[in-house]
């Protein structure tokens, strides 16, 4: 029988169809929170009231869909851990792969996971709206959507990156589990050691990383950023999961 | 139709099964025999194992080759596989039959005349 | 050609070495049982073979390269255990599907015959199969995949005795239509003999030996009769098993003349593979009765 040569794009088109076709959990997991989230925002929201003027009282309700943005960061994040376990990882070697192809189809499958995630958060803020339009705003109550195309596509974009970097982060963690086992508890104490001893000093860490992403002004810089973030925390994935063995 | 007690080497069962199938003339002087995959198919056995049964026959002259056509049963077929039965596999069962009757202590004579007695009930069976 | 070779091949396991030094080669196109105990080292060696697991030392070739993180062994390569499982979301048809998006020279219409000869319907669900069935069903993931190296790890775990003549007349003839290389673990060498040319037996991490079929048959042989005149006659470390019970009994490697075992009145019976196979991988000569000699 003849040797066949196949190319590596080949196999990783073929690992991503097949990751999309089996790793359904994925999205039904995240259309489970998002919904969750649209109800939660539907119910919940911030609000602030005024006092009378000429006998008129005012309510000011935001509706807004960043409880989704938030629950939709946190899906990413645990499954692209979850995605590193023997489970998800053992069903690529049933068929072609070697570690290269197989980390290179998870990091498309998670951009690709970011993109469903963010439009559909995107667009559950449009749900969330009209939902309260149809409901909620009754006669006296008035309804302003603020919609601007520009800004909703580049957050539509800021929200891809960020989820795609949070998958990055996840999919590194995971892959340092798997490799050490016992990192699954040193990590969490050691981070959150980190961060409560660097408070304690005054030096409030987790805003100044919240600001280093999220407060760039220039969207060219934020997206190199988290490009870069996310290329180097692949890039460590990949390098330690080379040498793992499979099916044990 | 092989001996499934697993002590008989495999090739050797083929050789003696096609021998059979030439004494009883299925297969004739100058006919093609099986091919090592069609034995290999008609009995669940490995390939490599068949063509060492054929290649028995082919040392021993029952078979003999045409090259690229497969092998052939010689003319003498017959008679070489009767020969050889008679010198080989007879006289181990004699020799069986002689070693047993030694344990039974059996006077001499008594074993001739036991093969004597199933010679006659076969040829009455016969009649 | 050789598909497979291993040159002082080491694998250390939590300090253990499961290969210690195996060298062998398998030829192309043929069909190579692995035998050996529970433990022995055969998972281990398949899964390197495979390109799953790393050696850790010596060399181990297949298709001329390292199997490790090797693409082209993975397109070349099937590994079939009882452990493969599948995502839940695909349907065994689905399944069927996707392996023949990967493997070069899936046969989609073989696996389709097996599929409903062995009575599968196309929207089960593979964890939701039995035993048995779920290793039916690898099975035909193995044989369609038509690959050069084909492996099977005990591949007839839970199988009924229907099922396992199915299994390996089906792999004769797919076989023979397709020759490859095949390697087929197994505990029941007595069911797979008939289809193998080749032995190899390894026991203790080691290759204890590497025969033909028949080399393997011929390779040792029953004696019986008084004690003193078969250690007349073979070496007592050619020995392989001995047992008291009703005058002397060894089985003993074929390398004596049996014309004189004969004269001696000596009795000589063959001995089935499978019985070499325990005898030959025993740790002692006589078995667990040796574990309850208390002299």
């Amino acid at each position: 029988m003849s040797l066949k040569q196949v190319s590596e794009s080949k196999i990783i088109k073929n690992q991503l169809l097949f990751k999309l076709n089996s790793f359904t959990g994925v999205f039904t997991s995240m259309l489970a929170l998002q919904l969750l989230a649209i109800f939660m925002s539907y119910y919940g929201s911030s609000s602030m009231g005024g006092g009378g003027v000429y006998g008129i009282s005012y309510t000011f309700s935001y509706y807004s869909a960043n409880v989704v943005i938030a629950f939709t960061f946190l899906w990413i994040f645990v499954n692209s851990i979850l995605i590193t376990t023997r489970a998800y990882k053992e069903d690529d070697f049933h068929f072609v792969t070697n570690r290269m192809t197989q980390n290179l189809s998870n990091i498309l499958f998670l951009f690709v996971a970011s993109l469903i995630g963010a439009v559909t958060a995107m667009l559950s803020s449009f749900l969330v709206k009209i939902l309260i339009y149809f409901f909620k705003a009754t006669k006296g109550n008035y309804l302003a959507v603020d919609l601007n195309a520009l800004e909703w596509f580049t957050g539509l974009a800021a929200t891809i990156l960020i989820l795609f970097m949070l998958g990055s982060f996840g999919y590194f963690i995971g892959i340092l589990v798997q490799w050490y086992k016992k990192l699954a508890i040193i990590l969490p104490v050691v981070l959150i050691g980190t961060v409560m001893a660097l408070a304690s000093q005054g030096h409030y860490i987790l805003p100044e990383i919240i600001e280093f992403y999220f407060m760039e002004h220039s969207f060219i810089v934020f997206l190199l950023k988290v490009i870069g973030s996310a290329g180097v925390l692949f890039a460590a994935a990949i390098l330690i999961s080379n040498q793992q063995e499979v099916r044990k | 139709m092989l001996n499934t007690d697993h002590t008989k080497p495999i090739y050797i069962q083929i050789a003696e099964w096609l021998e059979t199938e030439i004494l009883n003339g299925n297969l004739k002087v100058d006919e093609k025999v099986y091919s090592q995959y069609k034995l290999a198919e008609m009995f669940t056995i490995n390939p490599a194992t068949a063509a060492k049964g054929l290649n028995l026959l082919y040392e021993e002259d029952i078979l003999y080759n045409k090259r690229g056509l497969g092998k052939f049963v010689t003319k003498d077929a017959k008679e070489i596989i009767v020969n050889k039965r008679k010198n080989q596999k007879l006289k181990n069962l004699i020799e069986e039959l002689v070693l047993e009757s030694e344990r039974l202590e059996m006077r001499d004579g008594e074993l001739m005349e036991m093969v004597q007695a199933v010679i006659m009930e076969k040829r009455e069976e016969g009649k | 050609m050789n598909v497979i070779e291993c040159k002082q091949l080491v694998k250390m396991q939590r300090n253990q070495k499961t290969l210690d030094h195996v060298n062998f080669s398998i030829k192309e196109n043929t069909i190579t049982g692995l035998i050996g105990r529970n433990g022995a080292g055969k998972t281990t060696l398949l899964k390197i073979i495979a390109g799953y697991w790393r050696k850790t030392a010596g060399d181990i070739n297949v298709f001329g390269v390292n199997p490790f993180n090797s693409l082209f062994v993975s397109a070349n390569t099937i590994f079939v255990d009882d452990q493969m499982s599948f995502s839940n979301s695909l349907s065994l048809l689905d399944l069927l599907e996707e392996a023949g998006r990967f493997y070069p020279n899936w046969d989609m219409s073989l696996a389709k015959r097996l599929f409903d000869y062995f009575g599968f319907l196309p929207n089960q669900i593979h964890e939701n199969l039995s035993k048995g069935k779920k290793s039916t069903f690898n099975m035909i993931i193995g044989l369609a995949a038509h690959c050069p190296l084909t492996i099977f790890d005990e591949p007839t775990t839970g199988m009924d005795v229907s099922v396992r003549k199915d299994f390996y007349r089906a792999l004769l003839k797919d076989y023979l239509e397709h020759p490859r290389t095949i390697i087929i673990s197994s505990h029941h060498l007595e069911e797979v003999e008939d289809l193998l040319e080749d032995i190899l037996l390894i026991k203790d991490g080691r290759v204890h030996l590497h025969l033909t079929v028949d080399g393997f048959k011929e390779y040792a042989v029953g004696l019986r009769g008084n004690s003193a005149l078969i250690y007349q006659l073979v070496n007592e470390e050619d020995v392989l098993y001995t047992n008291r019970v009703g005058g002397e009994y060894v089985i003993v490697k074929n390398t004596f003349s049996h014309q004189q075992a004969k004269r001696l009145g000596l009795e000589i019976s063959p001995v089935t593979p499978n019985d070499l196979c325990v005898y030959l991988t025993n740790t002692t000569k006589g078995g667990i009765d040796d574990v309850f000699k208390t002299s």
